[in-house]
């Protein structure tokens, strides 16, 4: 079933046109890589989603309802929910604050408990670090934190924007596993990376974003073999 | 004028002399006055702080807001019967009156509050404005409510309305300590103590962190931002209101179109010495700017001294530290 659909979405700032005519959808369970360069457009196109912005053109629909005017706070009540770029702690929180704002929009005591054991369960460092202040933890710790506090809002949609920015090689094979495990454990993920190996072999399908149009689409496996994808982010010739 | 220096030759002894012995007298008189007055300071620098925490905007307009209180206080008690005598009412009714001025000035500050964040400020941001055009705007809307007032009311102070006499309560050190003092210094804490709880333990008051933070996160957590802008305004507008009440009470026959102006300077220089974005920061810097400005009137000899020591004590503070004292904190640190 069709989880997510973008048709013709086109994004601009002012004059700028960021995305143009992008179509494209996710469905239910799976894992969908969008893989690009800086500036290709793929931080808006996880901004559009999930609502901070707008598109000039286009529709969104999710589980079968329009959502393109949908306000943001509603969309995370309806099971969208957005790990963003740059993390986005709330510096001045503890762990648990932040956990918290993550169930924000949600009055469920007992489902908040049940998904408070699964983030710990999934991250363990969390649960050592609950009184933390999130602005001094490391950028892993940031991620793990920023990933738990968004499956804190029980999305059925997880958009991870840059899991692996920033991270050591250790904790980007680690934060990719974890990204798997959540799947398996029935959350449809929209990821977008740089990181185009790892982000490839996890995904069932993937897309290419060049200059905000989508240039090649197929599964992970298909664009991981194809030799044009190797050279330009691959870094393999 | 020459005339003038002739006769008064100035020396800058005499311009400038310190009056140790009659700071030393008058120590705890200049404390306690100064902390009654810091209090409201502090109850009105509330209202800056917050709106500063979660917009980066200094609402110029915000003394207008406070005015707007005084305004309903004083139109309130008049029509009650209160005038310039001190009331003759049994003090259980003149309590009940006071309440309910109390009310009405909350009322009224937080509708303009409300009014000017919908009417002034939501279509700026909807449009995107630079920051500049917020604070001429800001300013602009200040004038505005106070020329409005002016239409209205006219251009001299109200007439005055004395609430109760203060009554000698304690003597602390030689001093006496009044009613009105208790009373303006215990409601301020209680209040502020009460707004620093909604901030820190209520959800509402989790969402104004986390937009104070991080706005474009708080919305992908669900917090709807432009409803904690809005309670934001009108948490600040129901302090402004209990200021306004206290004000009177002290100065009863204080209001006038532009007197929010000078309140609203001094709160707002409170709200940056103790750390703007930070509600506690607000009542401590309320409190000093008031007692040092008493010590300074003092300690120089003439009241026009009192803004002058206020303010430069101010900036000596921002010299060394930048945030203010306690360091701006809806944000950065814990609320």
């Amino acid at each position: 079933m069709t989880l997510l659909e973008l048709k013709n979405v086109s994004v601009s700032y002012g004059r700028i046109e960021a995305i143009h005519d992008m179509s494209f959808s996710v469905e239910e369970g799976e894992i969908v890589s969008l893989i690009g360069a800086n500036g290709a457009g793929k931080s808006t196109t996880m901004k559009t989603i999930s609502g901070l912005l707008n598109p000039s053109r286009g529709s969104l629909t999710f589980d079968g309802q329009e959502i393109t005017k949908m306000k943001a706070h509603i969309r995370v009540v309806k099971g969208i929910s957005q790990a963003p770029e740059g993390r986005g702690i709330f510096p001045g929180m503890t762990v648990m604050e932040n956990l918290d704002m993550g169930a924000f929009g949600r009055k469920d005591r007992s489902g908040m408990s049940a998904d408070f054991e699964r983030v710990f369960t999934l991250f363990p460092r969390l649960a050592e670090r609950k009184t933390q202040i999130g602005g001094t933890m490391s950028g892993g710790e940031q991620q793990m934190l920023a990933i738990g506090r968004a499956l804190m809002s029980a999305p059925r949609l997880l958009l991870l924007d840059e899991p692996s920015m920033g991270l050591a090689p250790q904790f980007i094979k680690q934060i990719f596993t974890i990204i798997t495990e959540i799947n398996q454990q029935g959350t449809t993920i929209l990821l977008v990376e740089q990181n185009a190996n790892q982000a490839l072999a996890r995904a069932h399908r993937a897309f290419v974003l060049e200059t905000g149009t989508i240039t090649h689409s197929g599964t992970g496996k298909e664009l991981l073999a194809n030799p044009a994808i190797k050279e330009a982010y691959l870094g393999v010739g | 004028m020459l005339d003038l220096l002739l006769v008064h030759p100035v020396s800058a002894n005499d311009w400038i002399s310190f009056d140790i012995p009659s700071l030393i007298q008058n120590f705890w008189s200049a404390t306690f006055d100064g902390l009654t007055f810091g209090a409201i300071y502090g109850l009105i620098a509330v209202g800056y702080t917050l709106v500063y925490g979660v917009l980066n905007l200094i609402n110029f307009a915000h003394s207008e807001v406070f005015i707007v209180g005084a305004y309903a206080v004083v139109l309130v008690l008049s029509a009650l019967g209160f005038g310039p005598s001190v009331p003759t009412l049994p003090l259980s009714s003149i309590i009940l009156d006071l309440v309910l001025a109390l009310i009405i000035a909350m009322l009224a500050s937080a509708a303009t509050a409300f009014v000017l964040e919908r009417v002034a400020y939501r279509p700026l941001r909807k449009r995107n404005a630079p920051r500049l055009v917020f604070l001429i705007t800001a300013i602009g809307a200040s004038f505005a409510i106070q020329y409005t007032i002016f239409l209205v009311r006219g251009a001299n102070a109200e007439p005055a309305v004395t609430m109760f006499q203060a009554q000698p309560v304690f003597d602390v050190f030689g001093t006496i300590i009044n009613s009105q003092q208790i009373i303006i210094v215990i409601a301020a804490v209680i209040l502020m103590i009460l707004t620093d709880q909604f901030i820190r333990r209520t959800r509402v008051g989790r969402g104004i962190r986390a937009v104070a933070q991080d706005p474009d996160t708080a919305t992908l957590m669900g917090v709807n931002k432009e409803r904690i802008i809005i309670i934001t305004f009108i948490v600040g507008g129901i302090l402004a209101g209990a200021a306004a009440l206290f004000y009177v009470m002290l100065v009863p026959s204080g209001v006038q179109y532009n007197g929010g102006f000078v309140l609203g300077v001094k709160a707002f220089a409170a709200a940056v010495l103790g750390g703007i974005g930070n509600v506690r920061g607000a009542l401590l810097g309320g409190l000093l700017l008031g007692i040092i400005g008493n010590y300074g009137q003092i300690l120089l000899g003439d009241s026009q001294w009192t803004d002058v020591v206020a303010f430069v004590i101010l900036v000596l503070v921002l010299l060394v530290k930048p945030t203010g004292i306690l360091g701006t904190s809806l944000g950065r640190s814990r609320a």
